[in-house]
């Protein structure tokens, strides 16, 4: 009899520690997830100690996201240090950064080694304690290496402070359709593209000629043309102190006034971005041009397969940066594991696997001897899809890029003046209304 | 004999210990635990976590600094808080009321005996309840997408309207996603007044009948007042509902754009936490959020309490 209690007793307690197991199970089952590379890389170890008395051995997880290429790309790595094991965990961007934020605040469960995204920077950037400071780990030798502006993206609130190194950059360029070109009577190479929307208001003239002709509009959305505005503005939303100077700085409002000028004449496509639409619309070319950075081409290439008429030349006036990355060693390990951390992130973001990262991948280096690099220059964009055009035309973007200050709440502002110019293009709103709405509401957001 | 004296004492001595009942208390509890132990955990210590969290400034990582009554000063002052109030009342009640009147009627009519394949027509109400919003909100936006070619848009410009942009627009955005919650909760609701109209006695109808009272007097005068715990029910649950509405207008307002056309309360401080890194102001929000939907819910069930009530008394 007591017996029997005892063991439903037990049953009790074994099934709530079981279940109370599964809030840290996503960990556990995450660890047991981790690609086969980790036994491969397991067996090379256990040749190769027979000869040679390697350093202790260390097993880094490694949190990455998106399509990287780096768990193969890290093979290389690990044979070269076969005391190194490698354990990597791709999950979608969104997930990754929410369980990034989740064990940094806990305090525990981040890996040795994470990615973060340009945009999740801010976030972290105030609480820079939460990672090594990779100057620590003598950094500054690498500085030199990389584009400036990259490279000030990773710091920390101070300057002395570094959280990550720079991986890939996504530096901007115009698509755009052949075939609307031709349509409308204009050249069609990448030269004389570049040379027709070489100024902005080449641009604009361009897409009125594109649009009697045609009747097509020259952009697939606002946001797109308003972000290549902005990104060659010399101030952006805020100054070094975080206060919001759009209301005195002409920069923003310039572009924004110009996307408006665009709208009015119908000159722009109604397509919000990522929208179905705006995918299906990649495939039958219903507008002239697309801005947007280095990776879109992949984009493009899913959305639009059998499409042959994408080709790629400059941007008008300059270029700008969306996306990109970076390595950061969360402060959860101990230091001996930083360290070993530190030289593979180092590895990793050298200019020789940045550019192998990009053939693999299409992720652009950042790394400026990776940029000169002739075979990078001269490697055609998406093996050829894009009619000839070559990843010179990003290596070139990616030096024209401006060092200015976003700061912490440029995602919040940004937002309201995208969401104005939307509304202005779809709703027919007042421009000026909008506009002194979206400040409204930006500052309103900022208070603290 | 010593020996017996010994083993009475012993079993003495463990009664002492534990007696039957409080035998049976402790492995009552134990069964229960799992799930208190797991409630503990994931709901009350995050209440009042969030209770402390809004009188502070934290941006979940750093440190948190005493911020007083400053959060919900910003809130007060801030247009779009009460933007999203009032969104939220305004879907809330142009999806709750047609439903409910419409889940009566369908259960009405689910339940008549003129009705054939009628277990075809309960399934199919109640389909919609069991598929997953986020698929259900991507599907419907694209039907009701900005562009002339959106379905819904498409069918307005055949009827002679204009096209509708109905992510941006002011009553775009409200009324596609009250149709959204309408078609998922409509068989919901259906099926439980159903359950409600099969538990009232079928001999009130036949009386009725025999009285010559047609099927609307039936449905007003016998119907209706005895669903009244249905209809408490329902109203319940679809006020609190709506009032908790998120994952419908964030899907197909997508996350990068919360307008504040759509902006509801939640949406409002998931904003905040999720997006700004604001997790006081947002946690402040939550509090404000509860003491609404306290006196919402209290209002609302004192309200439908008296709908049977009155008819009742005629």
């Amino acid at each position: 009899m007591i017996k029997k209690r005892l063991l439903v007793l037990l049953l009790a307690a074994v099934m709530a520690v079981s279940m109370m197991a599964c809030g840290g199970g996503a960990n556990k089952d995450a660890g047991a997830d981790t690609s086969k590379q980790t036994d491969t890389a397991g067996d090379d170890n256990s040749k190769e100690k027979e000869t040679e008395a390697p350093p202790e051995k260390v097993t880094l997880q490694v949190w990455i996201f998106g399509t990287t290429g780096y768990d193969e790309l890290s093979q290389k790595y690990t044979e070269a240090n076969p005391h190194v094991t490698l354990e990597f965990n791709s999950i979608a961007s969104g997930d990754h950064h929410d369980r990034l934020f989740t064990a940094l605040s806990a305090g525990t469960g981040a890996p040795h080694v994470t990615q973060i995204d340009v945009d999740y920077m801010p976030r972290f950037r105030e609480t820079q304690n939460v990672f090594y400071n990779l100057y620590d780990f003598g950094a500054n030798e690498i500085k030199d290496l990389y584009l400036e502006w990259k490279w000030n993206l990773g710091l920390g609130v101070d300057d002395s402070f570094l959280i990550a190194l720079p991986t890939d950059i996504g530096p901007t360029a115009a698509y755009y359709r052949m075939d609307v070109f031709e349509e409308a009577g204009l050249p069609s190479d990448p030269d004389s593209v570049g040379k027709l929307i070489s100024t902005w208001e080449k641009f604009k003239e361009t897409a009125r000629t594109i649009k009697q002709k045609t009747g097509k509009p020259m952009s697939d959305s606002v946001e797109l043309v308003f972000n290549a505005l902005r990104d060659q503005a010399q101030e952006q939303y805020f100054n070094e102190k975080d206060e919001l100077i759009i209301e005195n700085s002409p920069y923003i409002k310039q572009a924004y006034d110009f996307t408006v000028s665009m709208i009015k004449e119908g000159l722009l496509g109604t397509y919000s971005l990522w929208e179905t639409e705006w995918n299906a619309g990649m495939s039958s070319g219903s507008y002239a041009t697309l801005l947007a950075p280095a990776w879109m081409a992949g984009v493009i290439m899913g959305n639009a397969p059998d499409a042959t008429k994408w080709c790629i030349t400059s941007m008008p006036e300059g270029a700008g940066n969306w996306g990109g990355s970076f390595m950061a060693i969360p402060k959860q390990c101990s230091e001996a594991e930083a360290k070993e951390a530190y030289n593979f992130i180092k590895w990793l973001c050298a200019p020789e696997q940045q550019v192998e990262s990009f053939k693999m991948a299409g992720l652009f280096p950042c790394a400026i001897a990776s940029l000169d690099d002739a075979t990078l220059a001269s490697t055609p964009v998406g093996d050829g899809y894009f009619n000839g055009a070559t990843a010179g035309v990003f290596a070139e973007a990616a030096k024209q890029i401006k060092d200015v200050y976003k700061g912490k709440h440029y995602p919040v502002a940004n937002a309201e003046i995208v969401k104005a110019l939307y509304t202005v293009a779809l709703e027919g709103a007042d421009p000026e209304a909008e506009w002194a709405k979206a400040v409204e509401a930006i500052k309103n957001a900022i208070r603290e | 004999m010593s020996e017996l004296v010994t083993q009475r004492q012993s079993g003495l001595q463990k009664k002492y210990r534990f007696t039957e009942a409080k035998r049976n208390a402790i492995s009552g509890y134990l069964y229960i635990a799992p799930f208190f132990i797991l409630f503990a955990i994931f709901d009350i210590f995050p209440m009042f976590f969030s209770f402390y969290l809004g009188f502070q400034k934290w941006n979940g990582l750093g440190e948190m600094k005493f911020y007083g009554l400053r959060n919900f000063e910003l809130i007060f002052t801030d247009p779009i808080f009460w933007e999203s109030i009032w969104n939220t009342f305004i879907i809330g009640i142009i999806s709750t009321v047609p439903q409910l009147i419409m889940a009566i009627i369908l259960a009405f009519v689910l339940n008549s005996r003129l009705l054939r394949f009628k277990n075809f027509f309960r399934v199919s109400y109640f389909l919609p309840y069991i598929t997953s919003v986020v698929a259900v909100t991507l599907i419907f936006k694209i039907i009701f997408s900005n562009h002339e070619t959106g379905l819904v848009n498409i069918l307005l410009n055949y009827l002679g309207f204009k096209s509708i942009s109905w992510t941006t627009s002011y009553w775009g955005i409200k009324v596609a996603i009250t149709i959204m919650i309408i078609w998922r909760w409509v068989g919901f609701n259906t099926i439980i007044y159903l359950a409600g109209l099969q538990s009232i006695p079928n001999e009130l109808y036949e009386a009725a009948t025999i009285d010559g009272a047609s099927q609307v007097q039936q449905l007003r005068h016998i119907s209706i007042p005895l669903l009244r715990p249905a209809i408490t029910f329902t109203v319940f649950t679809s006020t609190i509902g709506s009032l908790q509405l998120f994952t419908e207008p964030l899907i197909f307002l997508t996350k990068n754009s919360i307008r504040q056309e759509g902006i509801t309360m939640v949406l409002y401080l998931y904003r905040d936490a999720f997006e700004r890194s604001n997790f006081g102001k947002a946690s402040a929000t939550s509090i404000v959020l509860f003491l609404i939907i306290v006196i919402v819910a209290s209002l609302n069930y004192y309200l439908s309490n008296t709908i049977g009530t009155r008819k009742r008394r005629d």
